[in-house]
């Protein structure tokens, strides 16, 4: 699967301020793009942003790229960056399975831990759906 | 409980275990010492199940069972517990949620209910007072930030709350300060009982002084040459290991 998703944010007034969030998850042959926009404009004032894009691939065989795009036309905005990108190697799978946890449960667990901090940003019900809708997802995508 | 008999190893086309034989029974606890390189980390690598090795030869039995036809985690859940030398973090994943999901994983394999959470937690206060971790420790992303002492007081606080039958400890002294050794040894100490059997790596004499072994034995170039008593780790650490080589004729 290829997935292009991204986000927009775009500074009008004086002193704003925004923080986006992007994880992503490619397993399988999947490769997932990131184009995050941040446009400040003229009347932006001391504007403010930072964007963390972090990526979590499952296997090795696929991919992920971030492609942030900065249109600055205020010269007072502070714009930051962030991308990280990890891998559920063997290492971290053996100590799971070394405390008797299945490479599926293990994946689980690691990629929960991995939205925790969107999730936990969600309404409760929808926070479970998000859950159970990622094991779904998730079945069978590691070896 | 376990038994090793002639176990050769290789990963790549480098042999590193060349015939090795243990066998350790329940209520023991074996030292195993040597120099770098002698296949020390990789005989409880193999132990607990990591696939980059390729057994040529032998067979590791544990209770009977053929242990090397069991999956790494299979054999977690039958009782084979490795306190890590490099113990892994797993950020978003908190010491008490990663140690739940294990509690019960084990319980579910010896066909019983999941923990109760009030039951569950009363045994996270118990155990991890056993090594002096801080209750704030458990609610942090697991060894997320630790230092090293710290994970391997977590290492030993896990392989309370799992109550392993046989507990490998691959060089959990390596890092620590007296202070935190005590701790991880008194640890060690409590949780032993004629039902459990506990296997030390380490290089040094030091954490033997704490954990006190039945059997001390000597690794070199992939097989144990030389066993005894704790006297035996005295010996080495006032000659060194040229002595070994000397004695075995290499």
């Amino acid at each position: 699967m290829i997935a292009d998703t991204g986000t927009k944010m775009i500074h009008i007034g004086k002193n704003t301020r925004s923080r986006i969030v992007s994880k992503g998850i490619s397993g399988g042959k999947s490769q997932n793009s990131y184009r995050g926009l941040v446009q400040v404009h003229k009347t932006a004032e001391n504007a403010y942003n930072f964007s963390q894009c972090d990526s979590l691939l499952l296997g090795d065989k696929c991919g992920a790229h971030t492609f942030p795009y900065l249109e600055i036309k205020n010269k007072s905005a502070q714009v930051e960056h962030e991308a990280t990108t990890s891998k559920i190697g063997e290492d971290l799978l053996f100590y799971c399975n070394q405390r008797g946890l299945t490479n599926e449960e293990a994946v689980d667990m690691i990629v929960n831990g991995y939205c925790k901090e969107v999730f936990k940003q969600l309404p409760m019900e929808f926070a479970v759906e998000a859950q159970k809708l990622l094991s779904i997802s998730l079945e069978g995508s590691v070896g | 409980m376990l038994e090793i008999k002639n176990l050769h190893a290789k990963i790549g086309d480098k042999e590193i275990l060349k015939g090795l034989s243990l066998k350790v029974n329940a209520g023991e606890v074996h030292a195993i010492m040597g120099p770098n390189g002698t296949g020390k980390s990789t005989l409880a690598s193999i132990i607990a199940g990591k696939e980059d090795y390729v057994i040529t030869a032998g067979e590791i039995l544990f209770e009977g069972k053929n242990l090397l036809e069991l999956s790494p985690d299979e054999r977690a859940r039958e009782g084979v517990f490795l306190a890590f030398q490099y113990p892994v973090e797993i950020p978003g994943v908190s010491t008490t949620n990663f140690m739940k999901a294990a509690v019960n994983a084990k319980r579910k394999h010896h066909g019983l209910e999941p923990i109760v959470a009030k039951e569950f937690l009363a045994l996270m206060n118990e155990k991890r007072q056993l090594v002096d971790l801080d209750k704030s420790y458990l609610s942090r992303s697991i060894n997320e930030g630790f230092s090293g002492g710290e994970k391997k007081r977590n290492e030993i606080f896990q392989m309370a709350m799992l109550d392993p039958k046989l507990a490998i400890l691959d060089e959990t002294d390596s890092g620590l300060d007296i202070d935190a050794l005590r701790i991880v040894a008194d640890g060690v100490n409590k949780l032993k009982n004629k039902h459990n059997a506990f296997l030390v790596i380490t290089h040094y004499q030091r954490l033997l002084n704490y954990i006190v072994p039945d059997y001390v034995h000597i690794m070199y170039d992939g097989r144990i040459v030389k066993t005894g008593d704790k006297s035996l780790a005295l010996k080495m650490e006032e000659r060194g290991y040229d002595w070994i080589k000397e004695e075995i004729g290499v």
